[in-house]
């Protein structure tokens, strides 16, 4: 989460987004460029192996969607998956990016024929190092036009 | 030079710098190349579905998602939708945070009406809310934004701020441990949002932009949120009558009745519902106004 930063004076600043936040706002700009508008909002957590985490959102019939997850853990393998409501997968289409130095990336972009719920589901499919080098914190921020 | 306005502060380097325009070439790739298919895991089992985590923030959509899908499914005529509000004068501070909502939406109304003297006046009322609040002093800077964004008709830029705005004062909210107010905030954007877009659905003959709105299960949610408010909260009439609404429209729109006059009728509740309760959230006292009658929305 953006933490909150007090000046010198006492006086509450902008929060500083997190370097997970800021890497998935800056993917997530790529899409905004093309005409996308960017949720005001994020889901940040913390994954462990194996363990996919879920968020519900509601979406629109018509509407194109791209959700963008990033960590700064280069290698943390992030895979995103849109569920319908009854939580069967919906196809969709997919991106990732994870090169050294810079964090992952992944996004996935979706076009539902049916307003309503559905979940995005977010995991880590890191298979090397310690479990605690296995958790991986993460930003979730989505766009849509 | 236009900042981009998307999270809780303003990131002047993100657009303009050469990393990225690299994603933004990956990206070009992804558009035009991404793989497409079902993924490895092809189902949820009822546990996660139970577990998925309800932000207020990115699981309820904003008045601008709802407006965007009604641009798509029949070109409403925004100048005729918006409509001029003043906050509430009241020291409810559920009241208060239900009024944010509403306004907040009436900004993305006067945006997609490109009419900048009612973004403005929008504005100043949001502020005058946040004062009354007591969370203005972090918002100052938006309002300032939000007026310079509509001197320019910056209206992209002028509906990222209205989220922005709306979402710190929900943050400051939640800073003062009054997070329960937020859930208000929310339902009554969505509300409002519904009662426009409904308007607009029963403009038309054919009722373009009613399958966008199918969204029982965001009703039920929201109303199964407000009714674990805690009971200081439910005092008084407003709050209960909110929640009634959003039941209401839930019920409605999972009638499986697909036949026009059915759908005719079930809209024309759900948005005479909305309006008399956004009303009595704009109300200066707490007291419902009687029920409107029966009527229909007029024809573009």
């Amino acid at each position: 989460m953006a933490q909150d930063v007090v000046s010198s004076s006492g006086k509450l600043m902008a929060p500083i987004p997190t370097e997970a936040r800021r890497l998935a706002l800056e993917t997530a700009g790529a899409f905004e460029n093309d005409g996308f508008r960017i949720r005001d909002g994020e889901w940040g957590a913390t994954l462990s192996k194996g363990a996919p985490v879920f968020l519900q959102v509601t979406l629109f019939a018509g509407e194109n969607y791209w959700f963008v997850a990033a960590s700064p853990v280069t290698g943390a393998n992030l895979r995103l998956t849109v569920y319908d409501s009854s939580g069967k997968s919906v196809k969709s289409e997919s991106w990732h990016s994870s090169l050294k130095g810079e964090g992952t990336q992944s996004a996935a972009g979706v076009a539902p024929t049916q307003s309503g719920k559905y979940f995005i589901g977010v995991e880590s499919t890191n298979q090397t190092g310690s479990p605690a080098e296995q958790l991986v914190d993460f930003s979730l921020v989505y766009c849509y036009k | 030079m236009k900042l981009a306005t998307c999270g809780y502060l303003m990131y002047p380097g993100i657009m303009l710098t050469g990393r990225n325009f690299g994603v933004l070439a990956l990206m070009a790739i992804a558009f035009h190349g991404a793989q497409s298919g079902v993924p490895a895991n092809s189902a949820m089992t009822e546990p996660q579905k139970q577990g998925a985590v309800f932000l207020d923030a990115l699981s309820v959509p904003s008045p601008g998602e709802v407006f965007s899908a009604m641009n798509k499914a029949c070109r409403p005529n925004w100048a005729t939708l918006v409509t001029t509000a003043t906050a509430p004068v009241t020291t409810e501070r559920s009241q208060l945070a239900l009024a944010v909502g509403v306004l907040t939406a009436n900004g993305y109304v006067a945006v997609e009406a490109q009419d900048g003297q009612q973004v403005k006046n929008v504005g100043r009322e949001m502020m005058a809310l946040a004062k009354s609040l007591g969370v203005s002093q972090s918002l100052l800077g938006r309002g300032n934004s939000l007026m310079e964004f509509a001197d320019n008709n910056d209206w992209e830029a002028l509906a990222d701020e209205l989220e922005a705005t709306e979402n710190e004062v929900k943050n400051t909210m939640v800073e003062q441990k009054d997070h329960d107010l937020v859930t208000l905030t929310s339902a009554a954007a969505w509300l409002r949002g519904l009662e426009v877009a409904t308007g607009v659905v029963l403009a038309n003959d054919s009722l373009s932009g009613a399958a966008e709105l199918h969204q029982p299960e965001l009703a039920r949610k929201l109303a199964s949120q407000l009714d674990a408010l805690p009971d200081r909260m439910k005092r008084g009439s407003l709050v209960p009558a909110v929640k009634r609404t959003l039941e209401t429209i839930a019920s409605l729109l999972e009638d499986p009745e697909t036949k026009v006059d059915t759908l005719r009728k079930n809209y024309t509740r759900i948005h005479n519902d909305c309006s008399s309760v956004v009303k009595a959230i704009l109300t200066s006292s707490t007291t419902l106004p009687s029920p409107a009658p029966s009527t229909t929305p007029s024809k573009s």
